[in-house]
């Protein structure tokens, strides 16, 4: 089984750094959409899969990052690649002092306060001149999609490997403490604002270097683009289409999905979001836990446990024995 | 002058808002469930509104039974036919309840796009204003309040008198103590999911004079509600009126002398001044 997926994501690596220098506009993208999405998927998966703090904000990572880009391309004259770079940093930065306010709420409460703060920073960036207001920026024409599509492979590939370091790491072992039990965790002795600390940042530094290269692919961003509703919807539905707080969840949840989901904003872009909020209602009472521990849980007992390790159950035990 | 102006103008909001959070409260005390749907709820019902108004001028106040039906049915339906049925297993039962209303908002936007459109649609009734010396009291505002007030009297009445209501209450101290009593809880769930969102409904139909409304606006008042429970302390009902009286001077104050963008963020940073000041009174009721 190891060896098949191992052999998969090899295919599928080489699919994704191959197949664009060969295919048309439509195809180029719709792979970059693709990485797009594997990218925000880890990024959202890391606080609320793993942390167990569900974040229905990282929106605002991704539109602070876009928005970093386009005022270093329009008003310092910079690179865009510099520009997405620098979002990533800002948004790391910015995420210690926001996650530690945060992360103070428990369970809803969290999820409420993030879902506020994107609606909030849309609405300052409205309402800020210098950044355009609600007409947006307009970005000098000339990107090629190319260049873009490899540096969110890129994003997409590092967020894959923080994953599997979480996966594979006391670090995750404790973020998943925290998840089945803060206050066991606490008495076991993890650091638990340091650890949901770290785990926040690094899960706004995704979609914030994702932003840049958004936005610059765009030649135009203004607030609804930019914290869009539909991007934030979209990314949690693959990721809990895959499993949420697992490895490979939101990798196979956001290649399903991302065709589907462009074929229907395509066609229904009124009722996209209807569509895509009643599939998340759905999903969660038919396929609760997602497709791929649903797969884990058919194979051999013993490969299964392997499997589902990450996922439920005796972490804590795990973790006492790891350290 | 302009100052005892916004003061009135800011309190009656504050009537309307503590209203809408009366309905999310009853959701979150009998179910710990945050309903992340509630302003989206309350947004259809005053486009609802808003559209009836400009078909054929029919009074908001007349439609208040059609929107408090409506949202009960809505309420009713989402406990009984979704809610209910998430598993039981998953170990992240209450994040699962949680992204099943983000999903459900989601849902009640497009559904609201779709229908209605993008645009912002308001009820231009009562545009005039009660003179009082150099204070203009806005007709439109002091029937919303004066309705709101009604409703929630009436809510409280029937929270404290009646079998179904002493039995939300009961459930909503004690989880236990409510079965070992002999309370469906089945039942209870369903009636005040339907009861919450019957009161979002109505608030949106008594703001519908207030505000213009798009059906993306819900979340705001999503959050509004929920900074109204927040500031007077979750489940303490007096406590709530203060932070609804709060809230609406803070808004009133902001659009006044910031613009209306950023009084829509007032709620949020109110929000954040609470949980940085006093984290546990926000976090005082929470099940384990």
């Amino acid at each position: 089984m190891t060896l098949v997926l191992r052999g998969a994501a090899g295919a599928l690596l080489a699919v994704a750094l191959i197949a664009p220098l060969g295919v048309n506009g439509y195809y180029l993208n719709l792979l970059y959409q693709t990485v797009l999405f594997v990218a925000l998927a880890y990024g959202w998966n890391i606080i609320s899969g793993y942390a167990g703090y569900f974040s229905f904000g990282q929106i605002a990572f991704f539109g602070i990052g876009a928005y970093a880009t386009g005022l270093t391309i329009m008003s310092f004259q910079g690179n865009w690649f510099v520009g997405s770079l620098l979002g990533g940093l800002l948004c790391g930065i910015i995420a210690v002092p926001i996650g530690f306010v945060m992360l103070r709420l428990r369970g809803p409460f969290f999820s409420l306060g993030m879902l506020g703060l994107a609606m909030t920073v849309r609405a300052l960036v409205s309402s800020t001149p210098q950044l355009g207001g609600g007409t947006g920026l307009f970005l000098p024409p000339g990107a090629t999609l190319l260049p873009v599509y490899y540096w969110t492979l890129a994003i997409a590939l590092a967020a894959f490997a923080i994953t599997w370091w979480i996966n594979h790491s006391a670090f995750g072992l404790q973020l998943q403490a925290i998840r089945e039990d803060e206050t066991i965790a606490g008495t076991l002795g993890v650091p638990q604002t340091r650890v949901k600390v770290t785990a926040f940042v690094l899960s706004a530094m995704i979609p914030g270097f994702a932003g840049g290269g958004y936005a610059w692919f765009l030649t135009f961003i203004e607030p609804t683009s930019a914290f869009s509703s539909r991007i934030d919807l979209q990314t949690i539905v693959m990721a809990v289409l895959g499993g949420v707080g697992t490895l490979w969840g939101p990798l196979v949840g956001s290649i399903l999905m991302t065709q589907v989901s462009e074929a229907l904003w395509a066609q229904f872009p009124q009722a996209y979001l209807m569509i895509f909020g009643g599939l998340l209602v759905a999903l969660l009472i038919l396929l609760p836990r997602g497709i791929v521990p649903a797969i884990a849980s058919r194979l051999p007992p013993a490969r299964a446990a392997r499997e589902r390790s990450g996922e439920t159950g005796m972490v804590t035990a795990q973790m006492v024995s790891h350290e | 002058m302009a100052i005892l102006q916004l003061i009135v103008n800011g309190v009656l909001l504050g009537g309307v808002l503590a209203l809408s959070a009366l309905g999310f409260n009853i959701i979150f005390g009998v179910m710990r469930v945050v309903n992340l749907a509630h302003g989206d709820i309350l947004v259809l019902a005053a486009l609802v509104c808003a559209v009836a108004y400009g078909q054929w001028h029919v009074n908001p106040l007349l439609l208040l039974p059609v929107t408090i039906v409506g949202g009960f049915a809505i309420g009713a339906c989402i406990q009984r036919y979704l809610l209910r049925r998430l598993p039981a297993e998953i170990a992240s039962g209450e994040a699962s309840s949680l992204t099943l209303t983000f999903g459900l908002s989601y849902f009640f936007m497009g559904a609201g796009l779709w229908v209605f459109g993008g645009e912002f649609r308001s009820v231009p009734y009562l545009t005039s204003a009660f003179q009082l010396g150099p204070i203009s009291v806005p007709q439109a505002r002091l029937l919303a309040f004066v309705a709101a007030v009604v409703l929630a009297a009436l809510l409280g009445l029937y929270l404290r008198t009646t079998r179904m209501g002493r039995a939300i209450r009961a459930t909503s101290m004690n989880l236990d103590g409510a079965l070992a009593c002999g309370i469906d809880i089945e039942t209870v769930r369903t009636f005040s999911f339907g009861l919450g969102s019957a009161v979002a409904a109505a608030s949106g139909t008594l703001l519908s004079y207030i505000y213009t409304f798009n059906p993306q606006g819900g979340t705001a008042f999503t959050i509004s509600a929920f900074a109204v429970i927040a500031i007077g302390g979750l489940g303490n009902y007096t406590g709530a009126l203060l932070g609804a009286l709060i809230l609406g001077l803070a808004q009133s104050f902001t659009s006044f002398y910031a613009g209306s963008t950023l009084a829509d963020a007032a709620p949020y940073v109110l929000f954040i001044i609470v949980i940085l000041l006093a984290p546990n009174g926000l976090l005082g009721r929470r099940t384990t």
